[in-house]
C-alpha cells in the first residue's frame, strides 16, 4: 500500500508542468493508478482467501468442539452446527484426564527445556571457544547423531530405562529429551557462539575472568537470541512429541497430554466433539509459547543456516 | 473386532517393532522372581477402554472390586491405540501390568504359545466361571498347551441394523432369506435410497470383512471359515470364489459411497435415510444420537444355504493375565469377580449398554434391541468372533486390501484372490 501511494506522490510534481500535457496525460495515469490499486486488491484478495483456507481445518476443529455429540452424530461432522456447548471441553479435561496430563506435560517439558538448553550452551562454549583436542570430531558425532533416525533406538531405550529402574517414571521421559535434543542444540549453538568476536573474550580474560565467568557473564547474555529461538522450538518439540512418551511411560496418571489425547478415541467410536475440544486445549501452552517468542521462532527458522 | 487405523500405520509399524523387538530380547531382561504368588502392591489392570464413558465405568468397576475387601486393583487405562502396538512389550517387560483387557481365541492363543499368559485352570474351576457355555470354555482355551488363559465378561453381536420409522416410511419388512433380501434391496433402490450403507472408507476398512465373513459362514460354514483363516485353505480356492459370486448378487445395491465413508459417517448416513441398512455391529449405538437408539432395531444375516449350521457373529471381549505376574493371588481374586453376575451387571449398567455379560445369570440391558440380540446368539448353533480376531491382526490388512479393491473392481476377483492368498501366505508362514 505505501508503495503505490509513494509512487503516485512522486509523480505529482511533473503533473504541474505543463497544462496542456495534463488533459491527455490523465487518462494513462488513471489507468496506471488502477492497474496498481487492481493488482493491490488483486493480492490482499488472493492472499486472504489463502489464509482462510489455511485457517479452515482450525475453525472447524474449534466449531466441532463446541458442538454436542448428538448434533454430530445427526447431521455428521461436516455440516451445520446445530448446537452449542462447552461440555467437550469439561469431558476432555475432566473425563479424559487432561488436566493431570497437562501438568505431566509441562513436569517434563519446562526442565527438559532448561536442562538441555544449558547443558547444550556449556558444551557449545567449550567446543567453540577453546582449542580443545577432538572438538571436530565431537561435533561431528553430534551432527551424526541427529542424522540418524530416532526411531531406532526404541527399544534399547525402553530395556535400559527398564534396567535403570526408571522406567514408567517422568524422569525417563526428561533424560530422553534431554539426551536426544542435546546433540542438535549443541550444533546450532556452537555455530552462533563462533561468531562472537574473539576480542570481546580476550578483554575478559585481560580483566581477569576465569572460564565460569566468561560462559555466564560474556557468552551466555550474548547467545540470547539463539537461546530464546531454541528454547522456542524445542519446548514444541517436547511438548508435541508421543513417541517417547508411549515408549517409556505406561501408566495413565503419567502420559502428557497427546498420549491423553489419542486416548480420547474410543476403541470404534469416536467423540469427535471430545476430541476436538481436547485438541484445542493440548494446542493451547505451543499457541501461547508462539505467540510469546514469535519473533525469536522465525529467527530460530534461519539460526545457523548461514556460518 | 478391533479398530484398526490406517492414518496412523507409520506411527504403528513403528511401535510394532518396539513390540518384536521386545519380544526377542525378552530373555535378557527377565526378572528372576518372576513367579511369586503373593507380593506387595495392588494388581495393575491394564485397560484399552479409554474413551471417557467406557474408561468411567472401567473405574467404578475397580471400585466396587476394591470395597468389596480382599486383594486391592488399580485401573491403568491407555488409549487403544498404543495399548494395541505396546501390548507385546507389557507382556515382555520385568515388571509387567497384572491384567490386561483383550480378546480370547487365536489372538489370545498367540501369547500363549510363546508362554506368556498366566495359567488360569483353577478360577475356571470356580463358581462364577463354572457355568459358562461350554463354546466360551473352547474359546478360551489355549490349543497349544490345554489349559485356561482367558476370562471373558461381555460379548456384542453383528446384525443388519436399519431404523424401525425408515422402514416404515418406505412400507418394507425384515426378510428371512437372502432372496427376500435381495427383493428388499431392489425395492430401496426403486425408492432413490442406497440399500446398503458399508463404511468401509477412512480408517475403517474393516468393516467390510463382516460381509466376508458372514457371507463365508453363510456359504461356507463356520467350520471351514475358521480353517480358511488359520491357513487350512488359499483363498484362491473355488469355495471362497462362491462367497464372491454370492456377494456380486448384491453388490450393486451397495452404497456407491461404502468404500469412501468410515463407519461413524456412514452410521449417519442411515440414521439420516439416505441408506438402507447396514451389517454392523452394536458398538455403532455410541456414534447414534441417545434420541435414535429406540428407533433401532437389526435383523439376522439372511440365510442363504438352509443346509449350512447357522453361525452367527458374536466377538467375545475379556482378560488375561501375564504369566510374569507377581500378584498371581490377586489377579485370579480379581479375575473371578470380573466374571461374576454382579460385575458384568455393573459394568453393563455403566457402559453404552449395547454389551452382553458372558455370564449366564447376569442380567443385560433388557432393551428390546439387546433381548432380540441375546437370543439370536444363544440360537447359534456356532460363533465366530470376526476376521482379525479368529485369524490375527496381522491378515486382517490383507482382507483389507482385497475387499477394498473387490467392491472397487469386483471383475478383477481372480486376481484379486490370487494376491490375497500370495499375501496371506507370507503371514501365516512366519
Amino acid at each position: 500500500m505505501t508503495a503505490t501511494h509513494a509512487a503516485a506522490r512522486v509523480e505529482e510534481p511533473s503533473d504541474g508542468d505543463g497544462r496542456t500535457a495534463k488533459v491527455p496525460a490523465a487518462a494513462p495515469r488513471r489507468s496506471v493508478l488502477r492497474g496498481r490499486a487492481l493488482r493491490t486488491t488483486g493480492f490482499h484478495l488472493a492472499a486472504g482467501l489463502l489464509s482462510a483456507l489455511w485457517l479452515l481445518p482450525i475453525v472447524l476443529v474449534l466449531v466441532t468442539s463446541t458442538r454436542t455429540f448428538d448434533d454430530i452424530a445427526a447431521h455428521g461432522v461436516g455440516s451445520w452446527p446445530h448446537s452449542f456447548t462447552l461440555d467437550g471441553f469439561r469431558q476432555a479435561w475432566v473425563d479424559g484426564g487432561q488436566q493431570r496430563a497437562l501438568i505431566n506435560s509441562l513436569l517434563v517439558t519446562i526442565p527438559s527445556v532448561l536442562l538441555s538448553l544449558g547443558l547444550a550452551s556449556m558444551a557449545a562454549f567449550g567446543l567453540s571457544r577453546y582449542d580443545l583436542p577432538f572438538r571436530r570430531v565431537l561435533l561431528l558425532l553430534m551432527l551424526g547423531g541427529n542424522l540418524l533416525p530416532p526411531q531406532i533406538l526404541l527399544i534399547p531405550v525402553s530395556k535400559l530405562s527398564e534396567v535403570l529402574g526408571i522406567y514408567d517414571q517422568l524422569y525417563a521421559l526428561i533424560g530422553v529429551q534431554v539426551g536426544f535434543g542435546v546433540g542438535f542444540y549443541v550444533f546450532v549453538l556452537h555455530g552462533f557462539m563462533r561468531a562472537i568476536p574473539g576480542e570481546i573474550q580476550q578483554a575478559a580474560v585481560i580483566d581477569g575472568a576465569g572460564p565460569w565467568q566468561i560462559y555466564w557473564r560474556i557468552i551466555l547474555p550474548l547467545a540470547r537470541p539463539a537461546l530464546a529461538a531454541l528454547s522456542a522450538l524445542s519446548f514444541t518439540w517436547i511438548f508435541n512429541d508421543l513417541l517417547w512418551a508411549i515408549t517409556v511411560l505406561r501408566t495413565d496418571t503419567q502420559m502428557p497430554i497427546t498420549a491423553s489425547l489419542i486416548g480420547l478415541q474410543g476403541q470404534y467410536v469416536s467423540m469427535w466433539n471430545v476430541i476436538a475440544a481436547g485438541s484445542v486445549i493440548a494446542a493451547a501452552p505451543t499457541v501461547a509459547v508462539f505467540l510469546r517468542f514469535q519473533r525469536h521462532f522465525v529467527a530460530g527458522l534461519n539460526l545457523g543456516a548461514v556460518k | 473386532m478391533t479398530a484398526f487405523n490406517a492414518s496412523r500405520r507409520r506411527f504403528l509399524a513403528v511401535s510394532g517393532a518396539v513390540g518384536t523387538g521386545a519380544l526377542l530380547s525378552s530373555c535378557v531382561t527377565q526378572s528372576p522372581s518372576a513367579s511369586g504368588g503373593k507380593s506387595g502392591g495392588p494388581v495393575t489392570l491394564q485397560s484399552n477402554l479409554s474413551s471417557p464413558q467406557a474408561k468411567t465405568s472401567m473405574q467404578q468397576l475397580v471400585a466396587a472390586f476394591n470395597k468389596s475387601g480382599g486383594a486391592e486393583a488399580k485401573l491403568n487405562t491407555v488409549a487403544s491405540e498404543t495399548f494395541r502396538t505396546q501390548l507385546p512389550t507389557y507382556l515382555t517387560s520385568a515388571n509387567p501390568p497384572d491384567i490386561y483387557t483383550w480378546y480370547p481365541g487365536s489372538v489370545a492363543e498367540s501369547y500363549a504359545k510363546k508362554d506368556l499368559l498366566l495359567d488360569l485352570d483353577d478360577i475356571w474351576g470356580k463358581p462364577e466361571l463354572s457355568g459358562y457355555s461350554d463354546a466360551l470354555k473352547k474359546l478360551c482355551t489355549s490349543t497349544s498347551s490345554g489349559k485356561k488363559v482367558f476370562v471373558p465378561t461381555s460379548y456384542y453381536w453383528w446384525g443388519m441394523f436399519y431404523r424401525k420409522s425408515n422402514f416404515a416410511k418406505w412400507g418394507v419388512q425384515e426378510p428371512k432369506n437372502w432372496d427376500e433380501f435381495l427383493d428388499l434391496c431392489d425395492k430401496l433402490k426403486s425408492k432413490g435410497v442406497a440399500p446398503i450403507g458399508l463404511g468401509a472408507g477412512g480408517d475403517t476398512p474393516w468393516v467390510a470383512s463382516a460381509w466376508f465373513d458372514y457371507l463365508n459362514i453363510r456359504v461356507n460354514g463356520a467350520t471351514y471359515h475358521r480353517e480358511l483363516l488359520a491357513g487350512k485353505h488359499r483363498f484362491d480356492d473355488p469355495e471362497v470364489r462362491k462367497v464372491f459370486d454370492t456377494w456380486d448378487e448384491a453388490r450393486p445395491y451397495f452404497d456407491p459411497n461404502g468404500t469412501a465413508i468410515p463407519f461413524q459417517d456412514a452410521t449417519t448416513a442411515l440414521l439420516q435415510g439416505r441408506t438402507g441398512m447396514m451389517l454392523i455391529g452394536t458398538f455403532f449405538a455410541d456414534a447414534a444420537p441417545k434420541d435414535a437408539l429406540g428407533d433401532l432395531d437389526f435383523f439376522q444375516f439372511p440365510i442363504i444355504d438352509p443346509k449350512v449350521p447357522v453361525a452367527e457373529e458374536a466377538p467375545t471381549d475379556g482378560y488375561f493375565a501375564s504369566a510374569r505376574s507377581k500378584r498371581a493371588d490377586g489377579v485370579k481374586e480379581l479375575l473371578s469377580y470380573l466374571a461374576g453376575a454382579e460385575a458384568q451387571e455393573l459394568y453393563l449398567k455403566n457402559s453404552s449398554g449395547t454389551a452382553l455379560p458372558t455370564h449366564p445369570d447376569a442380567k443385560d440391558a433388557g432393551t428390546p434391541l439387546v433381548v432380540k440380540g441375546r437370543k439370536l446368539i444363544e440360537s447359534a448353533a456356532d460363533v465366530t468372533q470376526f476376521f482379525n480376531r479368529d485369524s490375527s491382526d496381522a491378515l486382517q490388512p490383507t482382507a483389507d486390501t482385497a475387499l477394498v479393491h473387490y467392491l472397487a473392481k469386483p471383475k478383477q476377483i481372480g486376481s484379486i484372490l490370487t494376491t490375497w492368498q500370495r499375501s496371506a501366505q507370507k503371514i501365516w508362514s512366519q
